[in-house]
């Protein structure tokens, strides 16, 4: 018994031994920069001069007058549903086809994860010229088939928020769908063959199988899903910088332009913060219900 | 399970937390995750590096190394001189990290905030290169200009561009004149001519457009293509000394002419005398769409001729004049030039110097496509680019006015650019800009 505790007491030093280096580098490069920003906030600072204390009037100022702000939060909150009803339900149904057995399975499977792997302020050159309503590809292919239709995407206010969306699709199915697939290869071929012979059909093995079955998948992919919304940057910069006005203005340009272009680091900095807080608003009440599900 | 449970929740904030505010922890903070800044750490790290080197080297009394921040578009330019440069001269060791114009500003904006800046690096002249002066980073070069003897080499207009409340707070690399380029070729093709009057400036667009030819060319992404358009309509309908003043922040934004001017911006956006969808389109491919013919004109700086060059168009097709905005027909200028660290000793300053003497008197024994002129008095004039010396003549005459963007701090300049954006797109009435960018103006002044 004492031999046992003994052994236990030492491979918990051990444990502590070996987390120690990981853990000195993330207090260091994560959590620290996390609280200083927040300290940050609390200043009205221009990066380099001398920090004057101005307690939350940084948030007050965005939380009272700031209407970019509220433009930034608004497209945020829409990009979010769009990735959850969008992004996940492509990313699903590739993964569904590409579970099954067919000639150029695996072909198929790296065509359609490689827009994952390019930079996104490459996707966004990409698409800028597919969405070019002169040379664009978009608007020539209407040309082609002799429709009259012609939109000019991006520079649509009305539409640009939606077009820009469509272009970070594209690359972000790749990784839900492999998250997705991995679920799926999961799911023993048993439980399947059993719903089939209790005569289930194809829908039913889905909604009443196959989706249960994925139930952490889920959670993983909708709590990733939602942090890369909130944060969507480099695509947007790239293809509108925010505009046309503020219309594809979201949290992570706007605070950018607030601590880069403008030097209000202080007033950039509460705006992540708002961030931060938007997401814990989001996922923790999330990973809370699934954790108590469990 | 409790446990289970906590931990879950506990890990699903720190996640949150790392993931958005990593990159805002202000001095040390990175922002954006793109490779430029990943490139400014790195070169943060060989600064300091540098620096150490440089002074292990000057206890030695052999080697000075002195780190440069430049543009990417320059890297042709200089590596093959930094090369001859290092032969030449053995105690200096030069370092250069390159930019693209707008990784340049954020490398800056990181480094200095972190105290971490190059020994040099490339800055727009105006409110950009203002930023570091008023904040104590930069050299002031007033005694070394002096002795040696600056104002007899430097034009004067891109030294005054680089002097700050009697500073001179940069060396200057480039002097900018900004005119219409237009396709000689399809104005003939069209019957007309260039115009001498805004009045005819109108009619030759009416005739581009009437034979299917866009008029003018503008890439409204970054907003500040079509400032160029937008700020010679505010010259014409105000005239150059409320202009000026208005661009000083010494007479009121909130002014009809401006409302003018918005007015008949947006008259010329219904009219389609500017591509469909322009307002998102990129500045940087401003030729394209000459060369192909789809467009007739484009608001460029002199540097076009040699991306005509290098692009291998035909330089005979293409032609400059300037906007004929009224008065005498001023063109905007602007400058750019290399600022120095203001914790540089003496030794980094002086091989900053040889360095740039050097650059500029031997970057075109490489190269036929550098952007001429330089800023200095006696600089040549390129071979077979016709409209360099036409613009800078102009420029000499009609008089010019500094851009706006170098005018105005960027969250004036950017309110502008929205409302020229906005007004584009018929979410806003001409009529309200002028107020917008004066509240603009406002909430700047009282920061």
């Amino acid at each position: 018994m004492n031999t046992k505790k003994k052994s236990g007491e030492k491979t918990d030093k051990a444990v502590w031994l070996f987390l120690l280096p990981a853990g000195i580098i993330y207090l260091s490069v994560i959590v620290v920069p996390v609280f200083y920003s927040f300290f940050i906030s609390l200043f009205k600072w221009n990066g380099i001069g001398e920090k004057v204390f101005v307690g939350l009037e940084n948030y007050m100022k965005l939380i009272k007058g700031d209407k970019v702000f509220y433009t930034a939060v608004r497209n945020n909150l829409i990009w979010i549903v769009l990735t959850i009803f969008v992004t996940m339900t492509v990313s699903l149904g590739f993964a569904l086809i590409l579970n099954k057995s067919f000639k150029g399975r695996t072909f198929f499977r790296g065509f359609f994860y490689f827009p994952c792997v390019i930079a996104p302020i490459a996707v966004a050159i990409i698409w800028r010229w597919i969405y070019n309503p002169t040379f664009g590809f978009i608007n020539d292919f209407f040309e082609a088939i002799g429709s009259e239709f012609s939109q000019t995407w991006i520079s649509d206010a009305k539409v640009s928020l939606y077009a820009v969306f469509a272009a970070s699709l594209w690359q972000a199915i790749g990784q839900p769908m492999l998250l997705f697939l991995a679920g799926l290869q999961g799911i023993s071929a048993d439980i399947l063959e059993a719903a089939t012979i209790d005569g289930a059909n194809g829908a039913k093995k889905f909604f009443f199988v196959t989706v249960p079955l994925l139930k952490e998948t889920f959670v993983i992919v909708i709590a990733t899903l939602i942090i890369a919304a909130m944060k969507v940057f480099d695509v947007v910069q790239g293809l509108t910088g925010g505009g046309p006005g503020d219309a594809t203005q979201m949290l992570s340009t706007y605070m950018y332009s607030q601590v880069f272009q403008y030097n209000n680091v202080g007033y950039g900095t509460a705006i992540a913060c708002v961030m931060v807080l938007m997401m814990m608003l989001v996922i923790i009440p999330y990973i809370s219900i699934t954790a108590k599900e469990d | 399970m409790k446990a289970r449970k906590v931990k879950a929740l506990l890990l699903a904030a720190v996640m949150v937390m790392s993931t958005a505010l990593m990159g805002c922890g202000g001095s040390e903070g990175q922002e954006n995750g793109t490779d430029n800044q990943e490139t400014a750490e790195e070169d943060a790290g060989k600064e300091e590096t540098a620096k150490g080197d440089a002074s292990e080297g000057e206890e030695e009394g052999d080697v000075v190394e002195v780190s440069y921040w430049a543009l990417s578009t320059q890297q042709d330019y200089y590596e093959p001189v930094v090369e001859a440069f290092h032969e030449e001269n053995k105690n200096i060791k030069v370092n250069i990290s390159y930019y693209d114009t707008d990784g340049m500003k954020d490398a800056c904006k990181v480094a200095a905030s972190s105290d971490t800046l190059p020994n040099m690096w490339f800055n727009f002249g105006g409110s950009l290169g203002g930023f570091y002066v008023d904040n104590g980073l930069t050299y002031n070069l007033n005694d070394y200009a002096e002795a040696n003897g600056w104002s007899e080499h430097f034009n004067e207009n891109a030294l005054a561009l680089c002097t700050y409340d009697g500073v001179i707070s940069g060396y200057p690399n480039g002097y900018s004149i900004l005119g219409v380029f237009y396709r000689k070729d399809l104005f003939e093709q069209c019957g007309v001519e260039v115009p001498a009057t805004f009045e005819e400036f109108e009619e030759v667009c009416d005739t581009l457009k009437a034979n299917g030819i866009t008029p003018m060319y503008a890439g409204g992404l970054n907003g500040w293509h079509v400032m160029r358009y937008v700020e010679l309509l505010i010259e014409h309908y105000a005239g150059a000394d409320a202009h000026d003043q208005m661009n000083t922040f010494d007479k009121s934004y909130d002014d009809e002419n401006v409302t003018k001017a918005f007015e008949k911006y947006k008259e010329w956006v219904d009219k389609g005398y500017f591509p469909d969808g322009f307002v998102t389109m990129d500045a940087n491919d401003t030729l394209m769409p000459l060369s192909t013919g789809e467009c007739a004109m484009t608001m460029e700086g002199q540097w076009q001729d040699s991306n005509i060059v290098k692009n291998g168009l035909d330089m005979d097709q293409y032609g400059a004049f300037a906007f004929p905005s009224g008065g005498s027909n001023r063109l905007s200028s602007f400058a750019d030039m290399t600022q120095f660290n203001a914790k540089n000793t003496e030794e980094e300053l002086d091989a900053c110097v040889t360095f740039l003497d050097y650059y500029f008197s031997h970057v075109l024994d490489y190269t036929d496509s550098y952007g001429l002129p330089m800023p200095t008095l006696d600089s040549p004039m390129p071979e077979g680019q016709p409209n360099v010396g036409n613009l800078i003549k102009l420029g000499q005459e009609n008089g010019t006015f500094t851009i706006t963007d170098q005018a105005f701090p960027t969250e004036v300049a950017d309110v502008l650019f929205n409302c020229q954006d906005a007004i584009a797109n018929g979410e806003m009435e001409p009529a309200q800009a002028g107020a917008e960018i004066q509240a603009a103006i406002e909430a700047y002044n009282n920061k």
